[in-house]
């Protein structure tokens, strides 16, 4: 009963999870910009995050190990160094991201500016995850996200034609501008697939006590949860395109791509848009937050767990709060939430070779998960993908920049 | 203990847990005596951040040192548990010792003052 329970809460919350200020960004300009046609990129950045969770919560249902963690042991700290900072580099920023994706969503609903509210919203995050166990932040915020099912709502009410959708969900060269339109794709690869999701989920497996019996719940969560919140990234790529598109608007902020909910919410747009950003946004920044605090202890072989008092493991609360800090400096400072957020995703397609090639050989490895070795189909497709968006990302990233 | 320990595979970068299963830190260096006329021998696994840096680049490892000093944690640091006292290497290294009594929980301590003043930390 136990494993049905989590089976169903693993596969809702995954939906409401899904969501947050990469994959809303990249997806409403994907969508203002190229129509459905890069729906195949939505779909292929879902398949691989759906293998890679499972290949986490594989990893440490059977070996009782994070991918952190895992990653020191096999290869050392030498090896390790660089992609770890890269890492770390990368959630700092993508965390600045989330809290001004939420800063925005409440400056939607108040009017007041979205620099004052970092400082509060900073506050909530440390505050939630000081008085919270790991339950709360992975269950509690991914009920509330299934707001985001607003987006498949007014993609469904928007009645698209559904030969045009099976058209975008095969990969075709852009008739304009090839360079954007490669951008795009790769920042939804990186958006979909950040970094931080790889070991939180491997460490959530390990917070929640799951057994090398119950791999099969780990396997449906991460195949279903995660294949359903690809199509509420979906639903923001079509209701954007039909929307936005026809109108020729350019999503240049979080304000612009409000306009998408205009025609089927009417007067409601606007709040629920923001809430679909906020919680959405506030749910990842939880777990960013929370995830640093889980790399840097596993990786240094500290106590750590969302779930023990806070005053047993000392190192890894400062070293989450650390990490909280400094992204809420760099807030701050001052950035524009939208572009931060873009390149953020972008380098992340850059670093991730050095995250999931180490892991896939991990996967391979049965001093780590014994018999439940990773199959060809899955390696050969991971690594193919990881391996040609890296240097895809290699090239159109500072074209991109060097563009404007 | 396995009869046959391979050193890079089954010690270095692995956990270490104390003779509670509390978990001290991971095995950032080894300790190997050369002696003259007969083969190394291995003395010592360490734990610290100085030992860690100083393998990824010797001048971190010197700045870790630094900072240590600085904030008057170096005292001890790193701690070094003689290869004698390790009781068991399984998917941890398991040492006879009590982390608390150990130099390896100067830091968790004195962040501990700081975390077990703020309410709702236990």
């Amino acid at each position: 009963m136990s494993a049905i329970v989590d089976l169903v809460l693993g596969v809702v919350t995954s939906i409401g999870g899904f969501v947050e200020v990469g994959s809303i960004s990249t997806s409403a300009q994907a969508g203002s910009e190229f129509g459905f046609q890069l729906l195949w990129a939505v779909a292929a950045a879902t398949v691989m995050l759906a293998m890679l969770a499972e290949m986490s919560g594989r990893l440490a249902a059977v070996g009782k190990q994070s991918v952190a963690g895992a990653v020191r042991e096999r290869f050392g700290i030498h090896f390790q160094a660089v992609p770890l900072v890269a890492e770390l580099i990368i959630d700092v920023l993508l965390l600045t991201a989330e809290i001004g994706g939420v800063a925005i969503a409440v400056k939607l609903l108040t009017g007041i500016a979205f620099q004052w509210w970092l400082l509060p919203i900073g506050v909530v995050v440390w505050l939630v995850l000081w008085v919270s166990g790991f339950a709360v932040v992975e269950y509690g915020l991914g009920l509330l996200g299934l707001v985001t099912l607003a987006f498949i709502v007014a993609a469904w009410k928007l009645g698209p034609d559904v030969s045009d959708l099976a058209k975008g969900l095969v990969p075709t060269m852009a008739d304009h501008d090839m360079t954007r339109y490669a951008f795009l794709a790769v920042s939804i690869l990186g958006a979909t697939v950040s970094p931080y999701l790889v070991n939180f989920y491997s460490s959530g497996t390990i917070e929640e006590k799951m057994k090398e019996q119950e791999l099969w719940v780990n396997r449906v969560t991460s195949y279903a949860g995660i294949s359903f919140g690809g199509v509420v990234a979906m639903g923001v790529l079509v209701t954007s395109a039909m929307v936005l598109e026809p109108r020729s608007i350019l999503v240049n902020s979080y304000e612009q791509a409000t306009l998408m909910f205009v025609p089927t919410f009417g007067r409601w747009a606007v709040a629920l848009f923001a809430f679909s950003l906020g919680i959405g946004c506030l749910g990842a920044a939880l777990e960013i937050t929370l995830n640093a605090g889980y790399v840097l202890a596993q990786v240094f072989g500290w106590e750590w767990g969302a779930n023990k008092p806070r005053r047993d493991e000392a190192r890894f609360t400062t070293a989450f709060t650390f990490i909280l800090v400094l992204a809420l400096a760099i807030g701050l400072i001052g950035f524009d939430p939208l572009k931060l957020t873009m390149i953020c995703v972008a380098l992340t397609v850059v670093i991730m070779p050095l995250i999931v090639l180490p892991f896939l050989v991990l996967m391979n490895d049965s001093r780590y998960v014994k018999g439940h070795t990773s199959g060809p189909i899955g390696n050969g497709f991971l690594a193919a993908l990881t391996i040609l968006a890296g240097l895809l990302a290699l090239v159109v990233v500072p074209l991109e920049i060097l563009g404007g | 203990m396995p009869s046959r320990v391979d050193l890079i595979r089954d010690v270095l970068d692995k956990g270490v847990v104390d003779r509670h299963g509390r978990e001290m830190g991971r095995v950032d260096s080894i300790v190997i005596a050369l002696r003259p006329n007969r083969p190394p021998q291995v003395t010592a696994i360490e734990i610290g951040p100085a030992v860690l840096a100083y393998r990824v680049r010797p001048v971190l490892g010197r700045l870790m040192s630094a900072v240590e000093h600085a904030l008057g944690i170096d005292q001890g640091r790193p701690l070094r548990i003689p290869f004698g006292d390790i009781l068991g290497i399984h998917s941890h290294i398991k040492v006879d010792r009590a982390f608390g009594e150990t130099v390896a929980a100067t830091v968790e301590q004195r962040l501990r003052a700081w975390v077990s003043a703020l309410p709702g930390s236990s």
